[in-house]
Order: structure tokens, then C-alpha cells, then sequence
């Protein structure tokens, strides 16, 4: 029970430490940002996901493979 | 016929195409990305080629509204082995290469709702070949917390497919099964040697994004897929010692991942560098790790120029052999490459340039940005224990070249 209230807390209160609005100019920038590698991303992944044994990690819903 | 069957299904996405050019005509914003990814692998008598052109349109009515539209296509050329280990005159000879073009159109339309804490989205997306349809239902939720800080995404797809197959006999020992000659008929209700097999995926993905410092942010992933129905590529056979079969994998298959990925600030390069490592497995026995590295170096604001590295490890799936005639391993056969123990590098480059509107007005006169972006890799693989009778596997070298064009209005 202890073991599991720590763990918690030491995912939720890092959690709560914010970054300030006025110190977000860098996290703000296309680099930083998670999934905007827009259109040439997503056929990567559709390639890489047709050319190996697993997916996952991000979106994939079917839809052919073109792989016959 | 072929032209009125294309017009009935284009129909309502030309509908819904106007309406959203009518919205977009006094919308708040809007983006238009116009791209194109070429995909070619080649190696010996075998070879692959992709083209996928895509257009995806977005428009924003009001600040809290997104409405977007989509169109991908994959335009398939190649030789690949129809019967795989089949015996022939030389017994190292990829004796069956056969040559296969396919069409693959996905449409697509979504909306996003937004506000300050977070966002709701569904959407909906058509693919057809001449041999696959796919129906796909996708509902995703976001919630964003602590100023911002930490993010939270659900998200769930449920896709309706249907593969074409030989009309198999029900009780037919899958031993016995036939392989799907050619594409040629798939779908006719007219056709009785031909049947639809269908496919249900059901897909679950959960992120948390967590910003710790002004210069780092992580995200971690988790991921599960349930496919249920038939999986196997219907055009394969594999030789099993007396004859070959159509290739037999399971009806389920439950999948998932898990991936952690971070993002630093590097100040003196004025660049970020990226990290990600995944972990998968599955209930067929595969199991796989991947990391990926990649530094993205911004210039003067506009320029961008990022190189990335990726290693990628699999084991083979439980029921695969590299040859069914000396060594079956079940009920399950397979010719499929992808699930036997394989390894993947890809290293690769990408350049954008993005022109900003200015004092001078709009770009162009109508677009607040327009990007141009060029991105190239090459993916090289190995199949330790995949073989084509004697032969390793020829075709182990790929190239994926992209180049796509977004303007924002």
C-alpha cells in the first residue's frame, strides 16, 4: 500500500511542477512538439508498419496493405 | 460501369468537399498539405514500388472547431513470390516471382472540438483496392492539465474490413486451400468462386505528455490492437513438402506496445534532440524493440534541417518455419517474411523551409505560411532465417522519399 501511494505521488507531484506560460517559447517550437511531423510521418509509419512484424506507438487502423 | 461505380462513391465527398470550401470562405483559419511519398525496395527478381500522393484539407469555422478532409492513395508495382519455397529446376531460384499493380484510394473527414482544457474528435475514413475495403470509426478525447503542463490522450478505432478470397469449402482442410490467382472479379456478387473474408480491428491507444522543464518534455505511449478474422495474405501459398497451400495464420491476434519518447532543447545548436525507444509483443509469439535517435537543427527560424538513425529488432512468430516440408511447427503455416526474426536500420535526412507572412502582407497574398519539406531514407533489413528455398532474401535495401507542400490561410 505505501509502495503504491509512493509511486503515485512521484508520478502525480512532478506532474503538478509547471512550467510557466512565459517560459513556454521553446516547448512551443515544431521540434518539441510530439506528432508534427504531419504527412510525412504518417507514411512512414504506414510504410514501417507493412514492412515489419509489429505495430503500434501510434495510429494505425487498417485498410490494406498493398503488400500482395 | 467502372466510371459510374467510381462517381457513386466520389459523389458525397464532393458534396462534403463544397460545403467545406463554403464554410472555409469565411472560416477563421485553414491549412492545405499536398504531398507525395515514394517507397521502393528492390533486390534481385523481386522489387516493390509505392507511390502515395495525399491532399488533406483543414478548416476552422470558429476557434473552437476543426473540420478536416483527406484523400491518401497507394499506387503499387512490383514482382513478389507467389508460392513461397515451391521447388524448382535450380533450387536456390526464386522460381515463382510474380508481377501484381494495385490501387489503394483512402478517403477521410474528422472534426475536433476544443477548449481550454482539452479537446473531443471522431472521424471517419473509406479505403478500397481492388481486393480490400476498410471502414474505419476513430473517437479520441484530450485533456490538458497544469497549465498545459501534462497532457492527456485516449484514443479508440474500430475498423470494418473485408478482404477477397477464394471460395473456399467450409470444411476444407486448410492444407487443402487454394490461393488467390488475381484480384480479377474480387467483390461481383456475380462471381460465386470468389468470397469476402471479413477483418475487425479494434485499436486503444492512451499518451501522457508531460513537460518538465522549460527545454524537455517526454511522452509515453500505450498501445493494444485485437484483430480478429482472416489475416493471411490470400495471393500466398507456401510449399508444405507433397503440395503448397495458401498460407494459414490465426483468426486473433491481440498486439500491443508500449514507447517512451523525450524531446531536449540544445541551446548553443539552437536544435532539439530526439529519443524514443518501443516495446511489442503479440499472441503469435512476436516480440520487438525499437530506438530511434534524431537531432533537428533550426535556422534563422525558417530553415530546418534534421537526421535521424532507427534500429528495429523482432523475434519470429511462434508458429513460423523457414521450411514447413522438413519442419511444420502446428496447424499454422506462413510464407510472410515479417514473421520470421528480422532486423531493420534506417537512417535518413529531412530539409523544410517555411515562408512566414511578413510586413509586406501574406505569403502570396493569401497564406499566413507555406512549407516546403523534403525528407529521404534508406531501410536496410535482414531475415536471418527467412529463405526463399536457398536463398536469403534479395530484396533487403529500400529508399522512402517524401515531399509534401502545407500552406496555411
Amino acid at each position: 500500500m505505501l509502495a503504491t501511494v509512493t509511486l503515485l505521488a512521484g508520478v502525480a507531484l512532478p506532474a503538478c511542477v509547471t512550467v510557466r506560460p512565459e517560459q513556454r517559447e521553446v516547448l512551443a517550437d515544431p521540434a518539441m512538439i510530439f506528432g508534427s511531423g504531419g504527412d510525412a510521418e504518417a507514411h512512414e509509419e504506414h510504410v514501417l508498419s507493412n514492412r515489419e512484424g509489429s505495430v503500434g506507438g501510434g495510429a494505425s487502423t487498417g485498410g490494406g496493405c498493398g503488400c500482395n | 460501369m467502372r466510371l459510374q461505380l467510381i462517381q457513386h462513391r466520389l459523389a458525397p465527398w464532393i458534396v462534403v468537399g463544397i460545403a467545406l470550401a463554403a464554410v472555409g470562405v469565411r472560416a477563421e483559419g485553414g491549412e492545405v498539405d499536398v504531398g507525395a511519398t515514394l517507397f521502393h525496395e528492390g533486390g534481385g527478381p523481386l522489387n516493390m514500388t509505392v507511390i502515395t500522393p495525399s491532399v488533406r484539407g483543414r478548416v476552422d469555422p470558429v476557434d473552437e472547431l476543426t473540420i478536416r478532409l483527406g484523400w491518401d492513395a497507394d499506387i503499387v508495382t512490383g514482382a513478389s513470390v507467389a508460392v513461397v519455397d515451391a521447388p524448382g529446376a535450380r533450387p536456390d531460384a526464386i522460381t515463382t516471382a510474380t508481377q501484381l499493380e494495385d490501387l489503394r484510394n483512402v478517403f477521410s473527414g474528422g472534426m475536433e472540438l476544443r477548449s481550454d482544457y482539452g479537446s473531443l474528435r471522431a472521424g471517419y475514413s473509406y479505403g478500397f483496392e481492388h481486393d480490400y475495403t476498410s471502414h474505419a470509426l476513430t473517437l479520441g478525447a484530450r485533456a490538458e492539465l497544469f497549465e498545459r503542463n501534462t497532457t492527456f490522450d485516449l484514443s479508440f478505432a474500430h475498423a470494418w474490413d473485408s478482404v477477397c478470397d477464394v471460395a473456399q469449402p467450409r470444411m476444407q482442410d486448410p492444407v487443402e486451400r487454394r490461393r488467390l490467382p488475381s484480384s480479377t472479379g474480387c467483390f461481383s456478387s456475380s462471381n460465386t468462386d470468389l468470397a469476402s473474408r471479413e477483418v475487425a480491428l479494434n485499436s486503444f491507444q492512451g499518451s501522457w505528455t508531460q513537460a518538465w522543464a522549460p527545454i524537455f518534455v517526454t511522452q509515453l505511449t500505450l498501445s493494444a490492437q485485437l484483430v480478429d478474422g482472416f489475416q493471411s495474405n490470400p495471393y500466398r501459398a507456401v510449399w508444405l513438402g507433397r503440395s503448397s497451400a495458401q498460407e494459414h495464420h490465426p483468426d486473433h491476434r491481440f498486439r500491443y506496445a508500449a514507447s517512451l519518447a523525450g524531446r531536449l532543447w540544445i541551446a548553443p545548436i539552437s536544435g532539439a534532440l530526439h529519443a524514443m525507444g518501443r516495446a511489442y509483443r503479440d499472441n503469435w509469439g512476436v516480440q520487438s524493440l525499437s530506438a530511434e535517435l534524431a537531432l533537428e537543427e533550426v535556422i534563422d527560424g525558417a530553415l530546418r534541417i534534421r537526421a535521424r538513425g532507427r534500429y528495429y529488432a523482432q523475434s519470429g512468430a511462434a508458429f513460423y518455419s523457414d521450411d514447413y516440408a522438413l519442419s511444420p511447427r502446428g496447424q499454422y503455416f506462413t510464407g510472410d517474411r515479417e514473421l520470421s526474426t528480422m532486423s531493420s536500420v534506417l537512417v535518413g535526412g529531412q530539409i523544410s523551409y517555411t515562408f512566414s507572412a511578413g510586413v509586406d502582407g501574406p505569403v502570396a497574398g493569401f497564406m499566413s505560411s507555406l512549407a516546403l519539406l523534403l525528407k529521404a531514407d534508406w531501410l536496410h533489413s535482414e531475415f536471418p532465417q527467412f529463405h526463399y528455398g536457398s536463398a536469403a532474401v534479395p530484396n533487403r535495401d529500400a529508399v522512402i522519399v517524401t515531399l509534401s507542400l502545407e500552406a496555411e490561410i
